[in-house]
């Protein structure tokens, strides 16, 4: 839910699109009217055949205007009837106590009959750390034990005492209990930590790459998590991996690039402006991923946003050599090169994203069919055709070979409620 | 005094199921020390313990978790380092005796002082963190680069080379790779002190501190404004001297060493 209104110069005058972002950029008029139509396009992509519906959670951030994915979730739940509401989710170290997470979720499984995916990301640092003041040195330790709470509060079938180190709490009562059983889905979104692939390999949650590079350069991050599950002697099943991908389909790969060129420019290089010291503060990777050498995307990210204001910084201080090779903002065509966003026809899509399904072995590929400041017709034009011509033929991969043990079981349809209207 | 040593030992004494680095140098009356943010890299004296050592028999432990040191995950709020602190004084042997203490390390002296006066007995204290006005903000050492934060702990960035640069003489892969582990394990803990505000309420805590107080200020200090000299002032029942060191940063004893052990020596007579 990116804010679709930043000045044109943004990365030259702000030195970053996340944490201290000017409150001035941001129009409450504007906020209304593009909340609206985000929840509308949800509602849109429900209605026109995605198994799911996504929403995330951020802070202090241009790019994503969803301090609260529960918010938006509840009127997903009542608003569609059968897609999946998937939550990427709740930041379980930020809420106090954890307590609060199991229970809003238990209410959306309520609401939505059981559709509810729960994910809960430990989140990126310029959320946790520095929108939220978590120290960097506890956050891990705060999600664990916030992990194993909302867990221990939705399968235990007694009131129980937990003594935390952060939390502590006399009575833990769930009330409400999700529908799903033993509770819904976890799927636990990442971007790059090897503690993560550990985390979700030893515990049979989904891994969730949620890349702001595309698919050619999440293969490796992809790649860890099965080495993981290789180690553990455990099956790749690909439902047990989710990918995030940026997608516009249009009726030819010509009108393709003439559509999604401004949103992914917008994206690209004003919403990734994130300033270089939010990115890696001590204690936010473990000793594990320092080792490893593996670089988070919020770090690539800003590594990328740094080289391009230098370059700018280069070529304006010498204005009349030649630009340099990295220099300013990426081109679009660049971007299509290196698979940060996927374009095309129906057939290239359709191509390209059983690529993407068969070479990194995921079963749950988040489309995002919005990104940047696209308006709300292409929007819905986008996931109108990504649903009609393209889904049908990518949503079969492996669901005859493999069983997805990570999909919402709702109640069946006899049992639930219909909205009055 | 101009002599300057450089013999020293470093041992690793048992703490808490792991170990701390504790460095010793010099003869003469005993001076603890504890280190800001960059710790004790290994290597060389800090250059305040080779100006100290010269007529003292200078003690500095590692805390835990910063160089050399192992990390304890134990230590998660300001109560559990300040009782860590007070064991580790007795484990290396520097309880009674004065110490000079920079940064967050003389945060946490100051706060051990409040609760166990017999710990120290003059406290040098070197732009201690602890207080804090929103109208004179202590700066955000962390959400920085690497680049900004070394220019902003002292006034000249080649001061704490020791720490932020690779060291030539180690070229073994694995080694490079621990060192920058522990250079990231010393960084976690200094943030850990301090995040996200530096300020643990000791102001409701400065009036136990009777022991006496040197304040020491490096006049270039852009992470703890020296304007906190004068709010430490206030709240401290006995503030033996104040000193300001000109063209100093925020770890004004890496900056000015000879300066800030001349200080050392008046402070404690």
């Amino acid at each position: 839910m990116p804010y679709p209104d930043l000045p044109k110069d943004f990365p030259d005058r702000y030195r970053s699109v996340w944490v201290d972002i000017d409150p001035a950029l941001y129009d409450p008029a504007v906020g209304h009217r593009v909340y609206n139509e985000y929840i509308d396009q949800l509602e849109y992509a429900a209605s026109v055949g995605f198994d799911g519906v996504g929403i995330n959670e951020h802070h202090s951030n241009a790019y994503g205007l969803m301090p609260s994915p529960n918010l938006i979730a509840s009127t997903l739940a009542r608003s569609t009837s059968d897609a999946a509401i998937v939550v990427l989710g709740d930041s379980v170290a930020l809420y106090n106590p954890p307590i609060r997470v199991a229970e809003e979720m238990a209410m959306l499984d309520g609401i939505s009959g059981g559709r509810l995916v729960a994910g809960f990301p430990v989140g990126s640092p310029m959320d946790t750390v520095f929108a939220y003041g978590t120290n960097p040195a506890t956050l891990r330790e705060r999600y664990h034990e916030g992990m194993e709470l909302i867990q221990q509060a939705w399968t235990r079938d007694d009131v129980f005492a937990f003594n935390g180190r952060y939390n502590k709490l006399r009575y833990v009562n769930c009330w409400p209990r999700p529908v799903q059983k033993p509770h819904p889905p976890i799927w636990i979104p990442g971007g790059g930590s090897v503690d993560t692939w550990d985390y979700c390999a030893e515990n049979d949650l989904v891994y969730c790459y949620l890349s702001y590079f595309g698919y050619k350069a999440g293969l490796a991050t992809m790649q860890g998590f099965w080495n993981k599950m290789d180690e553990l002697g455990k099956p790749r099943n690909p439902f047990q991996g989710a990918f995030a991908q940026f997608v516009g389909v249009a009726d030819s790969e010509k009108e393709a690039y003439e559509l999604y060129r401004e949103p992914a420019e917008y994206f690209f290089n004003s919403c990734l402006h994130v300033y270089a010291g939010f990115a890696d503060p001590p204690g936010y990777k473990t000793p594990n991923t320092v080792r490893s050498g593996v670089e988070g995307m919020v770090e690539r990210a800003a590594r990328e946003a740094t080289a391009r204001s230098e370059a700018k910084a280069e070529a304006k201080a010498a204005p009349k050599a030649p630009r340099p090779a990295a220099s300013q903002a990426m081109p679009f065509e660049t971007m299509v090169e290196k698979g940060y966003v996927i374009i095309g026809s129906p057939d290239q899509v359709i191509e390209k994203l059983t690529e993407v399904g068969t070479s990194m072995n995921v079963g749950h590929l988040l489309t995002l069919a919005h990104f940047g400041n696209m308006d709300n017709e292409l929007v819905r034009h986008n996931t109108e055709l990504l649903a009609r011509k393209v889904l049908p033929e990518v949503q079969p991969l492996f669901e005859h070979e493999w069983e997805d043990k990570w999909w919402p079981k709702p109640l069946p349809t006899a049992q639930r409620a219909e909205p009055a209207r | 005094m101009s002599a300057v040593s450089t013999a020293f030992t470093a041992r690793q004494l048992p703490f808490r199921g792991g170990t701390v680095k504790v460095v010793e140098a010099g003869e003469g009356p005993v001076v603890g020390y504890l280190h800001g943010m960059v710790g004790l890299p290994s290597g060389e004296l800090p250059p305040l313990l080779a100006e100290l050592a010269a007529d003292h028999r200078v003690i500095a432990p590692s805390l835990p978790g910063f160089t050399g040191s192992s990390y304890l995950d134990e230590l998660r709020v300001l109560f559990d380092w300040v009782v860590a602190l007070s064991e580790l004084v007795d484990v290396c042997g520097m309880v009674g005796a004065p110490v000079v203490a920079s940064s967050v390390g003389a945060m946490l002296a100051l706060e051990l002082a409040a609760v166990r006066p017999e710990a120290f007995s003059h406290l040098v204290a070197l732009a201690p963190m602890g207080l804090w006005d929103g109208d004179d903000p202590v700066a955000d050492a962390f959400g920085t680069t690497m680049t900004e934060q070394r220019a902003m702990l002292t006034a000249d960035p080649a001061a704490t080379a020791r720490f932020f640069d690779d060291d030539p003489a180690v070229t073994d892969p694995a080694e490079r790779i621990e060192l920058g582990v522990s250079r990231y394990l010393t960084r976690t803990s200094a943030a850990s002190l301090v995040w996200p505000i530096p300020e643990h309420g000791f102001d409701q805590r400065a009036h136990l501190v009777r022991n006496a107080v040197s304040l020491v200020w490096g006049t270039a200090d852009r992470l703890v404004p020296p304007s906190y000299s004068d709010r430490f002032a206030a709240v401290l029942p006995n503030v033996a001297g104040r000193y300001r060191v000109n063209e100093a940063g925020h770890l004004v004893d890496w900056d000015r060493p000879i300066e800030v052990a001349a200080i050392v020596r008046t402070a404690l007579g």
